[in-house]
């Protein structure tokens, strides 16, 4: 059985697409010459990131150029995604040291717990986006990486300034 | 015990009953309510210097120390009440001046009860502008370090060496806010049950040599067992990290070993983590030992011992349940078995009745002597030419080559194949103690209960169901399900078990049946 088909007859100005170009072009040449730019020339030009942004981690060091971290094993324990390895060490002074200290920044969900958690503010997470990398290995920062990342770190929610003004 | 008076006091509002001359503190621990406490141990005699569990008393002029005061008929007790508190407060206050606060690099952390209680009870944030007393680490000799700085001066330590181990090796040095734990001069924390003052000290003033830095208190997995390394049978607590064993630790029962345990046992761990463990069953291909199904294996083994006269080698560290079924396959025929045990010094702990380090370093010697194994310095005597040779996890110094020659088949069921053993006929790889769950029989008949801590590697499967299969091919009811089961049925036929269970030896266990005269 064929279907039938009704065939609409339009008026010509409705079905014609030299109209709809046109108006399509107008668009065009009116951003053309508009002066407010909305694309931002990336990666020459870069928006400005919150205070609180949560980026991929940065270990700070103290005045010799060590890690900060005691290893305590509070940010593996607090860390919800399990994505910080700690294995604790003792160094030639007795003191207690991270000897193995790795983020896996693709388990990572950048909560910041590890920061907020850490006593001796030495783990912190960093206000940047830029994280390619070549190989998936890549990702688990260990302490030499986390050391020298350089990136500034969140300033995290400050209890007397809720609203981070 | 039902001589005693009792007496019925009021405690946070609950009534209890307990006998006269018990301290409010353990009253209250049987009322169900925790008196903070440092210098109070149930193992240790009373010293009342810490403060910390004063107590209101209705009716008594000023707070009472709980462990230091007895109850009263009628005595009405607030734990909590705001005086209570505020003085409690106070002390935590004051222990809190010197006190580095270096939870964070503390060993201590998490099971550390001035945290505890300053969580609990204590202020939020400490007043003290002055700065703090540093002393520096000192070495106390033996498995133990004194971290000067963090130590609370509740003189636990120092009972215990001086009241437990009677032999007093620490005091307390200095007056005021100067004191501190020293040693007397020229001597070292080398008793060896000195180990125990780490598991006694609330804080982290005295820590482990051997556990520094190791593993934080929460990441820690507990199972309840029994030490394996002499026959006292001491309960213990074995903590592991990651599947890895880093710690024993004694767990209390009034009836072995109280709150102690040695420090031989407390260290004598790291046969418990080895990794050179066997990991397949292995069965002879001509020349060569290879991999192969557990059936397979399991096949091979009876195929060897079939029609043979049995002569069995066993470890003393076997569970009951293991022994048990080694003596069935045993009975079968007119086999035999024995086993060789690795002796050391005796070494009591005086404070404690019938508490010691024995000379025989193996757990359940007892339970395999009850389940018929001989004891012998030279187990392979027994070993007749033409005999199959069944090896169960012994020691292989007791074995040479002669003796392989000797046996028509050997049968290896053990945690590790050593080279001496590389003609064995079939190898079944079998969980370790704390890979396994089952039962010793410590030195005093009595029959405890040890819990599975950490994963068995590879295809190996625990003792009795390995044991248990081998029984079943023979063609005898084996084929157990549970540990508890391969117990059930040794409780059912051997009078001296009969009447155990796992349900009713619990964690704590229970003795064996009296020996009916002479065994």
């Amino acid at each position: 059985m064929a279907i039938g088909v009704k065939v609409v007859t339009r008026p010509t100005e409705q079905v014609s697409y030299v109209r709809a170009t046109l108006k399509g072009m107008a668009l065009t040449f009116k951003h053309l010459i508009n002066p407010h730019k909305v694309t931002t020339q990336y990666p020459e030009e870069k928006e400005p990131i919150s205070r609180r942004w949560r980026g991929t981690h940065r270990m700070l060091t103290d005045e010799t150029g060590k890690a900060k971290c005691v290893a305590c094993g509070l940010c593996p324990q607090i860390c919800p995604a399990n994505c910080i390895k700690l294995v604790p060490g003792e160094d030639e002074e007795g003191n207690r040291y991270p000897l193995v200290y790795e983020i896996d920044e693709f388990r990572c969900i950048f909560c910041g717990y590890c920061q907020e958690v850490c006593p001796e503010e030495a783990i912190h997470v960093g206000r940047h986006y830029e994280n390619a990398e070549y190989s998936r290995a890549g990702f688990v920062y260990d302490l030499e990486r986390l050391t020298a990342q350089t990136h500034p770190v969140c300033e995290m929610w400050d209890p007397a300034d809720p609203k981070g003004e | 015990m039902s001589e005693a008076k009792m007496i019925t006091l009021t405690i946070e509002g609950r009534q209890v009953r307990v006998a006269e001359g018990t301290s409010i503190l353990e009253a209250a621990k049987a009322a169900g309510v925790l008196v903070p406490h440092y210098c109070y141990h149930p193992g240790l005699p009373v010293a009342g210097v810490c403060r910390m569990c004063l107590v209101e008393v209705e009716k008594a002029p000023k707070l009472a120390p709980a462990c230091a005061t007895a109850v009263a008929e009628g005595q009405i007790v607030h734990v909590h009440s705001g005086k209570a508190l505020e003085a409690r407060k106070g002390v935590l206050e004051f222990l809190l001046i010197n006190h580095p606060l270096d939870c964070p690099i503390c060993d201590q952390a998490g099971e550390c009860e001035l945290q505890d209680y300053t969580f609990a009870e204590g202020r939020s944030e400490g007043r003290l502008i002055e700065p703090k007393r540093f002393n520096p680490v000192e070495d106390f000799g033996g498995d133990v370090l004194y971290v000067t700085n963090r130590c609370i001066l509740c003189t636990r330590c120092v009972r215990f060496m001086d009241d437990v181990a009677q032999e007093p090796v620490l005091n307390v040095s200095e007056r005021g806010d100067r004191a501190v734990i020293g040693k007397f001069e020229g001597q070292d924390l080398t008793h060896p049950w000195s180990g125990n003052v780490v598991d006694l000290c609330p804080v982290g003033a005295l820590l482990s040599k051997d556990f520094l830095n190791k593993a934080r208190a929460w990441e820690l997995d507990r199972a309840a067992s029994v030490c394996p390394n002499c026959t006292q049978g001491c309960n213990i607590m074995v903590e592991t990290r990651d599947n890895m064993v880093v710690r024993l630790r004694p767990r209390s029962n009034e009836d072995v070993n109280k709150y102690f345990m040695c420090d031989y046992g407390r260290l004598n761990y790291r046969w418990m983590n080895r990794t050179d463990r066997l990991e397949a069953p292995l069965v002879r291909h001509g020349d060569r030992l290879a991999a192969a199904e557990w059936e397979v294996a399991i096949d091979a083994a009876a195929r060897a011992l079939e029609g043979k006269r049995i002569h069995a080698v066993v470890s003393p560290s076997l569970s009951n349940e293991a022994l048990y079924l080694v003596a069935r396959i045993l009975g079968r025929g007119d086999g035999t078995g024995a086993f060789r045990v690795e002796r050391g010094p005796e070494a009591p702990l005086p404070g404690v009745e019938d508490l010691a380090l024995r000379a025989d370093r193996a757990a359940n010697v007892q339970g395999a002597e009850m389940l018929g194994f001989r004891r012998s310095d030279a187990p392979l005597a027994g070993l007749r030419g033409g005999d199959a040779l069944l090896f169960v996890d012994a020691d292989p110094s007791v074995l040479d080559v002669g003796d392989l020659e000797r046996a028509g088949a050997v049968v290896v069921i053990g945690t590790a194949l050593p080279e001496i053993l590389r003609t064995a006929d079939a190898v079944l790889p079998i969980a370790n103690m704390v890979e396994e769950e089952g039962t010793f029989t410590n030195i005093r008949g009595r029959v405890q209960r040890f819990l599975q801590a950490r994963a068995a590697p590879g295809m190996a499967r625990p003792s009795w169901w390995v044991l248990g299969d081998l029984l079943a091919r023979l063609g005898e009811p084996g084929s157990y399900f549970l540990a508890s089961d391969v117990f059930a049925a040794l409780a059912a036929s051997r009078s001296e078990f009969s009447g155990l269970s796992y349900d009713s030896l619990g964690l704590r266990g229970l003795p064996v049946m009296a020996p009916a005269g002479a065994r």
